[in-house]
């Protein structure tokens, strides 16, 4: 029993953190056809945000969140404006695989630029939930609560934006067909510059979310991104509510391996999984069938 | 990234040609190289140029001209490496005899890997690999079951995080003595060399023609008969092959492998190479190694700042050279080939 809430507890929190990471990736990948791989690393921009925020300067740790959220959202839009926006002008057909490894050097600055300017040294998250509650048989940290929380509640904010305003709409919009957005008027551009910085700021929350339960490192969100690649896989690349349900099923499928074969094997389980469930559905669970214009 | 495929037979001897010449100067500056530099470092240094310049050209062959989008790349290189160092280890095979069937342990895993990803497109290939090459990584560093004791300490079936070393060399060193790199050198470069006319040769045949057909257009391609999966599954193979080669080369001149090969900073210089130099060009790989080693070099003042200037390099060349150096070379010289043909019509 106790074996049991442990998973539960774990998957939860790990299915809610991936499905946040998930989402971002989902979302960048789904209205423009660009696989962010810098999206790890702004995980951990997140991450160290608040630790700036809260120990360098000394503001309460909830201006953290903020901090880290526009962190995001600002190096989206940089993302935009010096990667993405140059490589559409010039692009063509070559744009996906470009910018994906455009994306890999940008990474890869990232998170030097996070190792030299906070070193390499593992750093304690000054956000922090203390305490935790007994369930008969186990127990259940509030910070686990605390996140699944947080996820839920940016989950539902970001539904709401895609599903009912005016932005959301252009988003839409755009993923279904780019050139008939644009003859109906909508700033395709513009729409695009939203939907990174959007895919920023969950990136940032996320990583604060993530540093809670690991600790800072330049390469936190490298293991998470690699999960929730394969989540968007799985749930057929563009799809957000798929992802995120993928996101939780997985966590707990992996949770459950680790609990019962040793933590080395979550991984390889998960990817066999994933690997079996593409040869049955090549566009992902939930994905249909595209038919592409060669 | 299309390169200029068809050509009419003019031109596609000229390009022939071109390559010849281009080979000749590249193998008697290589050649020459040894007996000009005395030091000891800067023919490591090579050794190691030639190394990646090997696992890039393999990649671009995949990537540039088939248009599959593999990152498992390293972990090719990391099988042939390992299949080396495993079976001189464990089964006492002569150190050439153990490359050899690290090469074909190589080709046997891509061929696994290819069943499973083949069968998708574009970035849901690259994600896969890249989880793959991964997932072997992890498996490697967490084996902690003893398979053997080794006096004191033990050792795991896979080496565990720090892998394997002292399993055999070229047998240079009795043979050379002081000069034992260069012994190193020339068998390396002989590896190199094999590797580059061997993509040389698959390019130019009726396979690289249905690879670059499939990569360009892939509809018209699979309407002309080009069976996909058994062209790219194919190509994946021959290519892991040859990256299984340099693996196993690099094993034995190091005399170690370990799970470091896998890093991603490794994949993605080798990705920096095809890019810099030029994906789906056939020299692009080797200029991009001498480019990015030479850059390196610099760069090593800078110190701390190395990878970051690496990275930012790799997106500075992606969005502004899309077809890199020698793709923008190329498309010069067409254009003044064009501007003479038109001058002279107008004579």
């Amino acid at each position: 029993m106790d074996i049991i809430i442990a998973i539960l507890v774990t998957g939860l929190t790990n299915g809610a953190l991936y499905a946040l990471a998930t989402l971002g990736l989902s979302l960048v990948w789904g209205s423009m056809g660009m696989l962010n791989m810098a999206h790890g690393s702004m995980l951990a921009l997140g991450g160290y945000m608040v630790f700036t925020m809260a120990v360098g300067i000394g503001l309460p740790v909830w201006t953290g969140f903020i901090a880290a959220a526009a962190a995001g959202a600002i190096f989206g839009g940089l993302l935009y404006f010096c990667v993405v926006r140059p490589l559409l002008k010039s692009g063509g057909p070559g744009f996906e695989t470009s910018v994906m490894i455009a994306t890999v050097g940008i990474s890869i600055a990232l998170e030097n630029a996070l190792l030299l300017s906070y070193g390499g040294q593992p750093l304690s998250q000054p956000f922090a939930v203390a305490g935790s509650v007994n369930l008969g048989a186990g127990v259940m940290p509030w910070l686990n609560v605390t996140i699944v929380l947080v996820a839920l509640l940016v989950m539902a904010v970001m539904g709401f934006l895609i599903s009912k305003t005016k932005m959301g709409r252009a988003i839409r919009a755009t993923a279904l067909n780019r050139d008939a957005a644009l003859l109906m008027g909508v700033p395709v551009e513009w729409t695009y510059l939203q939907v990174l910085g959007l895919a920023g700021a969950l990136a940032g929350i996320c990583g604060v979310l993530l540093s809670a339960v690991t600790q800072l490192s330049p390469t936190l969100g490298a293991d998470p991104m690699l999960k929730a690649f394969i989540m968007c896989v799985v749930a057929g690349l563009g799809n957000l509510p798929g992802a995120v349900i993928s996101a939780f099923g997985l966590a707990l499928i992996e949770a459950a391996v680790q609990f019962g074969l040793g933590a080395r094997w979550g991984f390889p389980v998960l990817l066999m999984l994933v690997i079996a469930i593409l040869i049955w559905r090549p566009n992902g669970l939930f994905g249909r069938a595209q038919i592409r214009r060669m | 990234m299309s390169d200029t495929s068809i050509k009419t037979s003019a031109s596609a001897r000229n390009g022939v040609r071109a390559d010849l010449a281009i080979g000749i100067v590249f193998l008697a500056c290589a050649i020459a190289a040894p007996f000009v530099i005395d030091s000891k470092y800067l023919i490591g240094q090579l050794i190691v140029g030639l190394f990646w310049a090997a696992i890039a050209v393999q990649w671009n062959l995949l990537f540039g001209y088939a248009g599959v989008f593999s990152l498992a790349q390293m972990a090719l290189f990391a099988v042939g490496g390992y299949g080396t160092a495993m079976t001189a280890t464990y089964l006492g095979f002569n150190i050439w005899v153990a490359i050899l069937s690290g090469a074909v342990a190589a080709t046997i895993f891509s061929m696994l890997v290819g069943l499973a990803c083949l069968r998708l497109q574009g970035v849901y290939v690259a994600l896969l690999t890249f989880a793959i090459s991964n997932v072997v990584y992890l498996l490697i560093v967490t084996d902690t079951a003893c398979y053997e004791m080794i006096g004191t300490t033990c050792r795991q079936f896979t080496g565990g995080p720090s892998g394997f070393s002292r399993f055999g060399d070229f047998g240079m060193r009795p043979l050379l003595r002081g000069d034992w790199v260069k012994g190193n050198y020339a068998i390396v470069l002989a590896g190199f060399v094999l590797t580059l006319v061997s993509s040389w040769v698959i390019i130019r045949s009726p396979m690289g023609l249905a690879f670059k057909a499939l990569r360009d257009n892939q509809g018209y391609a699979i309407a002309r008969g080009i069976n996909r999966f058994h062209t790219q599954l194919l190509v994946f193979g021959i290519s892991a092959f040859f990256t299984g080669l340099t693996g196993g080369l690099y094993a034995a001149h190091f005399q170690a492998i370990g799970p470091s090969v896998f890093s991603m900073s490794t994949l993605l210089f080798i990705m920096a190479i095809a890019v810099v130099g030029g994906t789906g060009t056939f020299w692009g790989p080797v200029l991009g190694t001498i480019v990015l080693m030479v850059a390196d070099e610099l760069m090593r003042d800078a110190g701390q700042f190395r990878t970051l200037g690496l990275g930012l390099l790799i997106t500075v060349f992606v969005v502004l050279l899309p077809r890199g150096i020698v793709g923008r070379l190329s498309d010069f010289l067409a254009t003044l080939q064009t501007r003479r043909n038109a001058s002279r019509q107008g004579d």
